[in-house]
């Protein structure tokens, strides 16, 4: 699957907005005004609502109160209309939030893997895709297949590769009436499964069903930020609710619109309207960057992340170890030791051994004697012996056209670039002609080492550790007997890790490193790559470890894995991204998947954890900073009329009472759409210190936030007063 | 303009260089370290403690913790409202011409210095015999700041380390009693004697004046009620008149003296909260504090007050500082009439109320305070992309249920209960039916010194109504329990919490934080009571 095609694709339907205001989104937003749902879901534009009603009911039937009314009808309906639309205006920005999220979901769904499966039906088989298939169906699966869904072996026997489920590299023996776990592959033979369970239960219907917001689970700081502005509310009420009964007896005429109209001013309606799309805003984001997540709490967990545990293969480097040097011990040349590693590596199809040959090739250390090279036995790598390299055979055909496979070989690679002087040429050529049986090897130090005997043991030693110190992985080449140098490979750093880890840094983050490497390699690429701790010749165990023991000092741990080895720790660490590449185990365990398997995107879902309590931030000081100027827009159209001494506060000088009551309406409900983009992209994120990340969000949503709805309100009271002379 | 400034720093700097001692001795009773005279002192309340039966080692937590204090007031509550209601029985230090309190008037009063509030719908020179001012109310006067600042010992525990227990109230309170208030009210009575105050058993004197008329002046145990009503945030005065009057407050000196002693504790608590968690901490809290007494010293002064109801002794500078600082303490005694304060001043009173936390009350004060360190930590929090933390903890949603609850109960109990006055008439009743700037404000005011047990009113005797009594009871016993288990709750939770060792991401000290805490607890504030301040005061 090509992730690059798939990504410009997701860019590209990233919902312009034209196309996310459909029908569905308006309609939603519409059913969303239900009572009932707002009382649950948003108290705050629950409120106005009920204020709304009460206006409109008042618009309808003037004569329901007599005694808290002195404004004309003209005014009782523009208030209605306008706390209508602010609260449509919320229930639109979850709707839209919403949308995009599922829009979202659609398009990675087409990253899931989907397979084909051969149905049982009738006695017949039919291909069908994996997700059409009902729990009772049967389908037959052959070797090399996989199988579609979690099921019942009904007949026949296999072996099972289920090393993607479970780490375990063996396949297993499965016959009738075993389990069968969907997404493994048949080794041998072919089974007939009753498939057990139900379509649907992957990770992305988890997503889903989180972003549907009736079962959305709400995280700590959501539900402590929701209970700050219901408290914020429920003091405005208190504070409107009983203003009536003091204004009445001090001459002053209440009036219900007035009333109603200063209490939505005043309640937090921004955030309280844009909250729910926040949240939803998070995941989608996530999803932009083909995140799954499962879970909210991961998301925002994300944002509190202390200490991140990486590994080093993969996330900091590029995985692949590539040939950068040949060193030559004592007696030989650069080009030596490259002509050797050349003929070792001949048959080594990984990425090292490729490396090595391209290495050799770019600086024209091409061993003599080609012919025979490819013509040698390969001898493969193996856990027991741990190195690989060629075998030359005696043969007698050999033995008479030696002359030739000299000739042979210098003419297949250009006369110029063979060095038939090179003491490694010499040898090649001498074994080629004495057609004796020789090999030549590479391998690590230790398993090269008791092969070899005439070598200068401490010098190679030394320099091996050389290699080492630098960050690579020495490889010791050997002829026959004769250790002729090292080839120095290394693990490249992935583009820009160290500017992204410097900035994750910044924001106060450490980083641990975890690698099987020797302590002296990993020390080096730490401090290339910028990481804070490394642990060392580390065992898959030591992941689980280290989590614990971070937890313990009630640290916030992010880590990335995708073995099943890795479950236990992914599911034990506040934030856990598994790789989709990697086993279902750890999937399951993990709190987000990334269908890219590209662990160093962890470092976008922390910062992405940030912004989103920085939204929230934001936007609440920014609604509590409002109420300033729109207490100096209503308090004196309630009361200075009546009141000389208050004239003081009519530092706005508003055209009229019902100007002012009306511009300050149709701010509070303007400000909402027009901060649903800040609410669905976030506040702009900054690797720095949070001192001043504070300062920055405190001048601009604070301070602004107060300065804004002076300018704003007198602006729309200017446009306003044309229409309402 | 000299003069006040000098009277402003010998003032602050008094206080402050008495605070120290006072908030280091204190973060020794918090912490249970030695004190000076330790033996001694333990063997005094060992001694006690087994008399009482009490385990001294026994941990509370919160909930058993505030049981024991509301037991407590429970049982001096009941005491004082029997001996009021039935003072005329009494034989000792009797009076024959002071009758028993009415069942709501007893209510009001018992209610009223036990919840550390001191409103006094009674003239305590003319209606109390000498046995109700000492043995009912003085006694009174330390049960509840000891009450007080036991539970904010309980509070700041909670964050002195993991499972260090909330500490047992009855230790806590004989401590503060006998080693903290009994001490400091002794020797400030006999300061105060020095100074003038009297004190005697005798209820009066019979005088033949020069004018050769009897006069009656009313005497008695007054300097060691004095001392009391100011070191203990308390405010109920011997006298109608308060501190106004001659023999509470006789000189500058007196006055000087009894704002410092008014200051002292709630001054001394961020010293003591700094000396447990950290210098910087303690100091940053109390320079917020100072910055916003000064303030609120400032919006008092814009206007001169008086000269109308002023006493004339003080004149204005220094009838506002005592008034500010009696009332921003929460104390409650004022050294003029309220009536005489100019309308820039009452909005400073009504704000320190609205506030109580500038400093606060012995103890309530700084509980407070740090409920707003709370809040305006979260924003902070939110605002920077890291869930919410306090010295390391995290903020849970259940702590800002908490929070949001206190800063609710206080506008709940002002606002009502003065909106109810109006509409059944009880207002109109006392102020008449043409209701004015001042006389609404008179009315909010009254309500607003119920709720956050300040004890300063406008209404005195006058208010002596069941209605009056009644509401204004109900609103400081709530005013007083309901946030004490708010907070001694928030304790509870953070007592159990993980602490890490990391930074924190925003300093909670430093003059970013003050700013910022300064800048949340105004605002909060204001715009909660902004409409109110505007037809109230600000109209006058």
């Amino acid at each position: 699957m090509s992730t690059q095609d798939y990504k410009s694709n997701g860019k590209g339907t990233t919902l312009p907005k034209n196309s996310a205001i459909t029908a569905k989104v308006i309609l939603e937003s519409f059913l969303k005004l239900n009572p009932k749902y707002l009382a649950k879901h948003s108290p705050v534009m629950f409120t106005v609502e009920l204020g709304f009603i009460l206006v409109l009911g008042i618009a309808l039937f003037p004569e329901l109160s007599s005694e808290f009314v002195i404004y004309g009808r003209m005014l009782y309906i523009q208030v209605a209309v306008i706390l209508f639309v602010t609260v449509w205006f919320a229930t639109f920005s979850e709707s839209l939030s919403e949308a995009q999220a599922k829009a979202r979901v659609d398009s990675l769904r087409s990253l899931e893997k989907e397979v084909t499966a051969r149905k049982i039906l009738n006695g017949k088989e039919v291909v069908v895709t994996s997700t059409s298939l009902k729990p009772g169906d049967e389908v037959r699966v052959l070797a090399g297949e996989t199988i579609p869904r979690d099921g019942l072996v009904k007949e026949g026997k296999s072996f099972i590769d289920e090393s993607m489920m479970t780490g375990e590299s063996n396949p297993v023996f499965k016959e009738k009436g075993d389990h069968v776990i969907g997404g493994t592959r048949i080794a041998s033979d072919s089974i007939l499964v009753e498939i057990t369970a139900e379509a649907g239960r992957s990770f992305l219907d988890q997503m889903v069903s989180l972003i549907e917001s009736a079962t959305r689970p709400r995280t700590q700081n959501e539900i402590a930020l929701a209970i700050l502005l219901a408290g914020l509310s429920i003091i405005f009420i208190i504070v409107i609710g009983s203003l009536p009964f003091m204004m009445k007896y001090l001459g002053y005429m209440p009036d219900i619109a007035i009333l109603v109209a200063l209490l939505v001013a005043l309640m937090p309606t921004t955030i309280g309207a844009l909250l729910p799309a926040i949240g939803v805003a998070g995941i989608t984001r996530l999803g932009r960057d083909n995140i799954v997540a499962k879970s909210g709490k991961g998301i925002e967990a994300a944002g509190d992340c202390e200490v991140l545990i990486l590994d080093k293969t993969g996330t900091i480097t590029e995985g692949n170890r590539s040939a950068v040097a040949f060193i030559p011990l004592q007696n030989y040349t650069e080009a030596d030791v490259g002509q050797a590693a050349f003929a070792a590596s001949i048959h080594d199809t990984t990425h090292e051994g490729r490396s090595t040959i391209d290495l050799a090739e770019e600086k024209k250390f091409i061993p003599a004697s080609m012919e025979k090279i490819l013509a040698a036995r390969s001898i493969e790598f193996s856990a027991e012996t741990r190195y690989s390299g060629i075998e030359f055979i005696p043969s007698r055909k050999e033995m008479l056209s030696t002359a030739r496979a000299d000739l042979a070989a210098s003419k297949a690679v250009g006369d110029a670039s063979v060095d038939s002087e090179s003491n490694v040429n010499k040898k090649l050529i001498e074994i080629a002609r004495s057609n004796k049986n020789a090999r030549v090897l590479k391998g690590s130090l230790d398993s090269i080492l008791p092969l070899v005997n005439n070598v200068n043991e401490a010098e190679l030693k030394w320099k091996s550790q050389e290699v080492s110190k630098s960050g690579g992985t020495p490889l010791v080449i050997a002829v026959e007997d004769e250790a002729i140098g090292i080839v120095a490979l290394k693990d490249e750093l992935k583009e820009n890790i160290r500017s992204k880890l410097d900035e994750v840094r910044a924001t106060g983050i450490s980083t641990v490193m975890i690698t099987g490497d020797n302590q002296l390699t990993a020390q080096v690429i730490a401090r290339e790559a910028g990481v804070d701790q490394v642990i060392a010749e580390a065992k898959p165990a030591d992941k689980l470890r280290r989590v614990e023991e971070e937890q313990l000092k009630g640290r916030v741990i992010g880590m990335v894995g995708d073995g099943a080895n890795d479950a236990p720790a992914l599911a034990k660490a506040d934030i856990g991204l598994a790789m989709n590449s990697g086993t279902a185990a750890a999937k399951e365990a993990a709190n987000m998947v990334d269908l890219d398997s590209d662990p160093s995107k962890i470092l976008k879902v922390v910062k992405l954890g940030k912004q989103l309590l920085m939204t929230r931030g934001a936007i609440t000081t920014f609604s509590i900073a409002n109420d300033v100027a729109k207490y100096f827009a209503i308090l004196p159209a309630m009361f200075s009329e009546s009141n000389p001494k208050l004239e003081a506060l009519d530092i706005m000088q508003l055209h009229s009472a019902e100007t002012a009551i009306i511009s300050t309406l149709i701010f509070n409900a303007a400000i909402i759409p027009l901060l649903i983009p800040l609410a669905l992209r976030g506040v702009k994120f900054k690797p720095e210190q949070p001192q001043k990340t504070f300062v920055r969000n405190m001048l601009l949503y604070g301070l602004g936030g107060a300065v804004l709805p002076f300018a704003a309100i007198k602006g729309i009271d200017i446009l306003v007063s044309l229409f309402m002379r | 303009m000299v003069e006040p400034i000098i009277q402003l720093i010998t003032v602050i700097g008094g206080t402050l260089a008495l605070a120290v001692p006072f908030g280091l001795y204190i973060a020794r009773l918090i912490a249970y370290e030695t004190r000076p005279l330790e033996r001694t002192l333990s063997r005094v309340e060992n001694g006690f403690f087994r008399v009482i039966g009490i385990d001294k080692n026994r941990q509370m937590t919160w909930k058993e913790y505030f049981l024991a204090l509301i037991l407590t007031n429970g049982i001096v509550f009941g005491f004082v409202f029997f001996v009021l209601l039935f003072q005329d029985s009494i034989p000792i230090l009797s009076n024959p011409t002071r009758e028993g309190f009415t069942a709501d008037l007893a209510f009001n009063t018992a209610i009223s210095f036990v919840t550390n509030t001191d409103l006094q719908h009674y003239l305590g020179d003319q209606q109390l015999t000498v046995f109700s001012q000492m043995v009912a109310l003085t006694f009174m006067m330390f049960v509840a700041p000891a009450s007080g600042i036991a539970a904010a010992f309980a509070f700041i525990r909670a964050f002195i380390r993991k499972n260090f227990g909330l500490g047992n109230f009855y230790v806590d309170f004989t401590r503060v009693i006998i080693t903290l208030l009994l001490p400091v009210a002794f020797l400030s009575s006999l300061l105060l004697m020095f100074f003038g105050v009297p004190q005697t058993l005798d209820s009066s004197v019979d005088v033949t004046t020069v004018e050769g008329r009897q006069q009656i002046i009313v005497t008695g145990p007054v300097s060691s009620l004095e001392s009391i009503k100011e070191l203990g945030s308390n405010g109920g005065g011997y006298y109608g008149a308060n501190s106004a009057h001659p023999f509470e407050n006789p000189n500058g000196l007196s006055n000087t003296y009894e704002i410092m002693l008014m200051l002292v504790i709630p001054v001394a608590f961020p010293i003591a909260y700094g000396k447990l968690l950290g210098a910087g901490r303690g100091v940053s809290i109390l320079i917020a504090m100072l910055i916003g007494f000064g303030f609120l010293l400032a919006v008092g002064n814009v206007a001169e007050s008086g000269p109308g109801a002023l006493e004339t002794r003080f004149g204005s500078f220094n009838s506002v500082l005592f008034n500010i600082a009696s009332i921003s303490t929460n104390t409650g005694a004022v050294n003029s009439g309220l009536i005489g304060m100019a309308p820039n001043a009452v909005v400073s009173l009504l704000l320190a109320m609205f506030v109580q936390a500038i400093p606060g009350a012995d103890g309530t004060g700084m509980m407070t305070m740090m409920v707003y360190v709370i809040i305006t930590l979260f924003i902070v929090g939110l605002m920077v992309g890291k869930t919410p933390e306090f010295m390391s903890m995290k903020i849970s949603s259940k702590d800002i249920k908490l929070a949001v609850f206190i800063f609710l109960i206080h506008p709940a109990l002002i606002l009502i209960p003065t909106a109810l006055a109006f509409t059944t008439g009880n207002a109109q009743a006392l102020v008449g039916n043409d209701i004015t700037p001042l006389s609404y404000t008179q009315v909010l005011y009254e309500y607003t010194s119920a709720a956050s047990n300040n004890g300063s009113d406008y209404f005195g005797a006058s208010a002596n109504t069941p209605f009056w009594n009644w509401t204004t009871g109900i609103v400081m016993l709530l005013g007083r329990y309901v946030p004490i288990a708010l907070m001694l709750a928030i304790a509870g939770s953070f007592t159990v919490k993980d602490r890490k060792e990391l930074i924190e991401p925003i300093k909670t000290q430093g003059g970013l934080f003050i700013m910022i805490l300064l800048i949340m607890t105004f605002l909060l504030t204001a715009l909660t009571f902004f409409p109110f301040i505007a037809i109230g005061p600000f109209s006058m």
